[in-house]
């Protein structure tokens, strides 16, 4: 008898869902098998990535992640255009660190203002993420949300505290959300049916599972997306089918290992590449696991997980 | 089925004050509220008690007993204590509970004081991972409570529910188990913390599960359960007066998928917690509304 291969049935799919306008803009989703399982089934939309802008200049970045950008971190315009310009960024990531209230505590209106003036300047899909502070974000977001109608901005996190009044501006004027959780299946579904119970459309929602970098607990992260994956393709659970963003790239270059000098221990191995490949091999992890959306800082962390989506997704 | 009435436990709100101050009054209230509302056993849970934990369940005991004659679940993780109570107790005593850590201080007391026990399948290593794991621990402790001379009979395995918003394969695993404890213990009873299985719930959607949780183990003969007792519903599955419940129950774990439009709003309910607690379909506070 010849060897069969077992093949394991789907019976769902992951939602498909646009971001921006116009013709940049990016669809992503679809997906009808676990990722990259292309000798299963489809996944017509190869994931993306986002480049990570911060409303602010960076404090404590370790060298290697400040030098691409050498320049521009003053001024989030010029950041953005460059990531644009200069390393062919399909999609934008504006962090709104400033707001923060245990730092430079920037009122919402000037926040809300430097997004606006971003999204203005640029033609790819905007994605805009606060601190989690939940009246700091609805305040921005309330403002963002109408002054940005149009643009199909994605917003977050949007997490059940704030959903409603987050929810709301998003319906309002059209924009996707990021429901984020704290790493937990089943919390994560509650927030996507409090989310459609308000209104929010299905072809609104992303999911931020929450998640870490190599070394930070990175191995939870991807059990739960894996779950997430498999109540989505194989037990039809309508509320899980949605795509998966994973804010990635602050967690990584935060560790002590990206910015450890490499005079300090040796066997870490060069400090610059250490970040790079820190990145980039957190990034591989989330991408098996089901991210469709990655927000990553470093160009060439980038250009080798694009080089990474390209060879899992080639044609044998 | 042997209703075990949960509520007086140090961890209330109401009832730990009245322990720590040695207050009868609000403990026999509940102790008579309960019995009215049903119950066989009640479990007297005073926590580890490591502070005169001796006096406290000595006194608890002769406090109920005052007002009851119902026979007294004595919940306590510490030994002292636990014998403390025995010697008071009128009744057969039921021990709640002995795991194999407690085996050497806590199974000579079976015998002493002529009682029984509630054998927990907490392993030396914690948490036991699924069915089989339970299945070891159960062996380990026949074999110990055997040696003692304590019978299968005398024992209540408690094959421990824990949250379905945490683990689902834990709450498929004590069922599973349950389906394999007659024949690794024959003759041994069993019972369970029902409401662990909806901790971490909404309260007011709690009985649901617990409701369901307990017709999905009966199924599998469960012969007690550590219950809040004022869930009446509840109470009424257990004494076999919702027989159509019940069978949808079991027809759903069948894998049946009646037609949701044909049964009742409380049918429904039903249906969409067993998909729950079986795994089919993923937990969240909002699983009755989808």
């Amino acid at each position: 008898m010849a060897f069969e291969i077992p093949k394991i049935s789907y019976s769902g799919k992951v939602r498909e869902v646009v971001l921006g306008t116009g013709d940049k803009a990016i669809t992503v989703g679809g997906e009808a098998v676990y990722p990259f399982y292309l000798f299963e089934g489809e996944m017509p939309r190869l994931p993306r990535i986002a480049m990570e802008v911060w409303d602010m200049q960076p404090d404590g970045w370790p060298e290697a992640a400040l030098e691409p950008f050498a320049g521009v971190t003053d001024d989030p315009v010029a950041w953005a255009k460059k990531c644009i310009d200069d390393y062919g960024a399909e999609m934008i990531a504006l962090q709104l660190i400033s707001t923060d209230p245990n730092g430079l505590n920037r009122p919402a209106e000037e926040a809300a203002a430097i997004v606006k003036k971003v999204a203005d300047a640029i033609d790819v899909p905007l994605i805009v993420w606060g601190t989690a502070n939940h009246d700091e974000d609805t305040e921005v977001f309330r403002i963002v949300a109408e002054q940005c109608q149009g643009k199909q901005l994605t917003i977050g996190p949007v997490e059940e505290a704030d959903h409603k009044r987050i929810g709301a501006a998003a319906i309002g004027y059209k924009h996707t959300v990021g429901a984020s959780t704290p790493i937990d299946i089943n919390l994560a579904k509650q927030l996507n049916i409090l989310l459609g119970n308000l209104g929010v459309s299905d072809e609104q929602i992303m999911m931020d599972p929450t998640v870490s970098g190599i070394g930070y607990g990175i191995e939870y992260c991807y059990s739960v997306m894996e779950r997430i994956r498999m109540a989505a393709l194989t037990q039809q659970d309508e509320k899980l089918q949605f795509p998966i963003i994973c804010n990635l790239a602050k967690e990584v270059w935060k560790t002590k290992e990206a910015g450890l000098p490499t005079e300090e221990d040796p066997k870490l191995g060069d400090v610059k590449k250490r970040g790079i490949l820190l990145e980039a091999m957190s990034a591989t992890v989330l991408l098996l696991a089901g991210g469709d959306v990655l927000v990553m800082r470093h160009p060439e962390a980038i250009r080798l997980v694009k080089e990474i989506i390209a060879e899992l997704s080639a044609e044998q | 089925m042997i209703l075990i009435a949960e509520s007086i436990n140090i961890m209330s709100r109401s009832i730990g004050p009245a322990l720590r101050n040695r207050d009868p009054k609000p403990i026999q209230d509940l102790a008579k509220s309960q019995v009215e509302a049903g119950a066989d056993y009640l479990d007297l849970n005073i926590g580890p008690a490591r502070k005169a934990g001796d006096e406290l369940m000595a006194w608890v005991v002769n406090t109920v007993q005052e007002v009851t004659d119902a026979p007294l679940s004595l919940d306590t993780t510490n030994p002292v204590a636990m014998e403390a109570g025995l010697k008071v107790c009128k009744g057969k005593a039921l021990i709640n509970s002995i795991s194999p850590a407690r085996f050497e201080e806590e199974l000579p007391l079976v015998k002493k004081y002529n009682a029984e026990m509630i054998g927990l399948l907490w392993g030396l290593e914690g948490m036991p991972r699924d069915a089989a794991e339970r299945g070891v621990i159960v062996a380990e402790l026949m074999y110990a409570a055997n040696e003692m001379g304590i019978s299968n009979e005398e024992i209540w395995i408690d094959p421990i529910a824990s949250p379905v918003s945490v683990e689902i394969n834990q709450v498929k695993a004590c069922v599973e188990f349950m389906s394999m404890l007659n024949d690794i213990a024959p003759g041994a009873k069993s019972t369970v913390g029902l409401s662990n299985i909806s901790n971490g719930t909404p309260d007011h959607l709690r009985p649901w599960l617990n409701r369901t949780y307990m017709v999905m183990l009966m199924r599998h003969g469960l012969h007690s359960a550590i219950v809040d007792i004022f869930d009446s519903e509840l109470v009424a599955i257990a004494h076999g007066e919702r027989p159509q419940i019940v069978d949808l129950v079991d027809r759903v774990m069948d894998g049946e998928r009646p037609d949701l439009s044909s049964l009742s709003e409380e049918e429904v309910k039903y249906v969409k917690t067993v998909r729950v607690l079986t795994g089919e379909s993923l937990y969240s506070d909002s699983w009755l509304e989808v």
